[in-house]
């Protein structure tokens, strides 16, 4: 992968100030929010907060990964991933640059939120912990990072923006992402184990209690991202036409 | 075609080399056929026009000679290889036409980011300097007028260094004195030895700076070769008068006649046989008052070789 493209994609995405308001402002306010609220007592097993605190994180990462999309789309209607189609490099490392730096952007997110939690909020952990709950939230954000890649190559930036929206909220909702899922209907709860959200939030939350998701969650996710990369890869393919 | 003897620069024909290409695409009512049979050889160092209106599969064209559109038959070579291969050896530079530059980085950052993509780019500086971008590379890229950003988009084709720059419709957005600087650029760049292909509607564009004219109407090329061998395809005179009152398909129906254009009372009708045409002008219409007769520009040749009425083959 090209170190000066990557290096410039990422610093281009952390400029941009939609970036900062969805991606830092309101995770970090709604974790705020729910914690003045919420934040007392205790949520499987482990301090509301630092609950509440990975949720947050994981939200503000699922909107960076789901955002590139959205850039995505943005430079194909300007006709730039055409200008890029002439450069020498392959389409895939164009693919891989975007997915790296949804995660590189990401990274500051669940930085971000740690840190409040951390200074403002009080929340104590070991300081694996805290690692082991970031790397998983970063591995457990590759189906939404191809579902982000997928969506830019298929839609326009008119329909992309509140159709992320509206999939991001339902997909928080539903997967438990806000809220514990056993507050949900049983059949809710099951639908939810069955969507990358859930797991994506679980995998930030087991390390706090010193677990993980297990093969299952596992899996969950790599069948979504798989999916999602295959339409993603059949998009990018079919996508050499003039805006 | 071959070099002329004594000719000082010998430039290799058929270098870049578009053979019998056809593209149609889905339309609303059925295929369109956007390009029909297109054949272009391009020797290095040539700075070749491709002229026509729209709809004529310039743009269509200028897609599959960069690969980015595979043709429903026919074949593309650049310098002796496909053109994604050429693409991937960072011999091929282009301005597309539709095309906006990307947000949050400055002039030099853009720019520096398209040098490293290939293998042998020119220094950022000089081509900062050469396409005039020097004074404003510390802006960001949403803040520049229209003039900067085709001048930005320039130095994204040329950082490359690319031994065949491609353009499409380049000049739209500039006004007069943007296109000159423009054209000096490119001309500069020419200089080096490079192969430039650019498409345009802008006939005096392709006159001033073009060593040879590609007119394509229809999804064809309709003449092929310097601008005063087009003329002499058509061999085309106008007729100008002042005619109120006559429907144009009468005066189009006119034997000589190829097209007729209206401005208020004045008529031009551009002509593939003046002579005739002016004979059965004046038998007919009695009323036709200034009557003038002009030698053919580049404009008549343009518009007696794609209207629709002719004959395409050229």
């Amino acid at each position: 992968m090209n170190a000066t493209y990557l290096r410039t994609e990422v610093r281009r995405t952390l400029r941009a100030p939609r970036y900062f308001i969805f991606v830092i402002g309101m995770p970090v306010g709604l974790f705020l929010l729910f914690s003045s609220l919420y934040g007392s007592g205790t949520q499987d097993g482990v301090g509301a907060k630092a609950w509440l605190m990975v949720s947050m994180s994981v939200f503000g990462a699922m909107g960076a990964a789901v955002s590139i999309g959205g850039r995505i789309a943005g430079e194909r209607q300007a006709g730039w991933t055409r200008q890029l189609r002439l450069t020498p490099m392959p389409g895939r490392m164009y693919v891989a640059s975007k997915a790296v730096t949804a995660l590189a952007v990401a990274v500051p997110a669940l930085v971000l939120v740690y840190a409040v939690g951390a200074v403002v909020e009080g929340v104590r952990l070991p300081a694996a912990r805290w690692a082991e709950a970031a790397g998983w939230s970063l591995l457990a954000l590759a189906p939404f990072v191809a579902m982000g890649i997928w969506l830019g190559h298929r839609l326009t930036v008119d329909v992309l923006g509140p159709l992320s929206g509206a999939l991001f909220t339902a997909l928080g909702i539903l997967g438990g992402v806000w809220f514990p899922i056993s507050q949900l209907p049983s059949a809710m709860q099951e639908l939810a184990k069955s969507l990358p959200s859930y797991w994506l939030a679980q995998a930030g939350r087991e390390p706090l209690a010193g677990s993980w998701i297990g093969w299952h969650g596992v899996a969950v996710l790599a069948v979504w991202t798989a999916v999602f990369a295959i339409l993603g890869a059949r998009a990018y393919q079919r996508d050499t036409a003039r805006a | 075609m071959s070099a002329a003897p004594g000719v000082g620069t010998a430039k290799r024909a058929g270098e870049i080399r578009l053979q019998g290409l056809v593209k149609s695409f889905r339309g609303p009512h059925g295929p369109i056929e956007a390009v029909r049979g297109v054949e272009v050889e391009i020797a290095i160092g040539e700075t070749v026009a491709l002229l026509g209106p729209n709809g004529a599969g310039k743009s269509t064209t200028i897609d599959m000679l960069l690969g980015l559109l595979e043709p429903d038959a026919g074949g593309v070579s650049v310098f002796g290889r496909s053109a994604s291969d050429a693409v991937a050896a960072g011999a091929v530079g282009a301005m597309l036409q539709t095309g906006s530059l990307i947000r949050d980085l400055t002039v030099r950052e853009l720019v520096s980011m398209m040098a490293a993509l290939y293998p042998e780019p020119l220094a950022v500086e000089q081509v900062l300097e050469l396409t005039g971008t020097s004074e404003f590379a510390s802006q960001r890229t949403q803040k520049l007028s229209g003039g900067q950003t085709q001048r930005v988009r320039a130095a994204v084709a040329l950082v490359s260094n690319p031994e065949l720059l491609v353009l499409d419709e380049p000049t739209v957005a500039l006004d007069v004195e943007g296109r000159n600087a423009f054209w000096r650029v490119m001309r500069e760049f020419a200089a080096r030895g490079k192969t430039i292909l650019f498409a345009t509607h802008y006939l005096e564009e392709a006159d001033e700076y073009a060593d040879r004219i590609v007119l394509m109407a229809q999804g064809r090329v309709v003449a092929d070769g310097p601008a005063t061998a087009i003329k002499a395809v058509v061999g085309g005179r106008s007729i100008r008068t002042t005619l109120p009152g006559v429907e144009d398909a009468v005066l189009a129906a006119l034997p000589g006649v190829n097209a007729v254009e209206r401005h208020g009372d004045s008529v031009r009708l551009t002509c593939t046989d003046s002579d005739r045409a002016l004979r059965a002008l004046l038998a007919a219409q009695p009323d036709a008052r200034d009557v003038e007769v002009g030698g053919a520009d580049l404009e008549d040749a343009f518009v007696a070789l794609t209207s629709p009425a002719t004959g395409v083959s050229a």
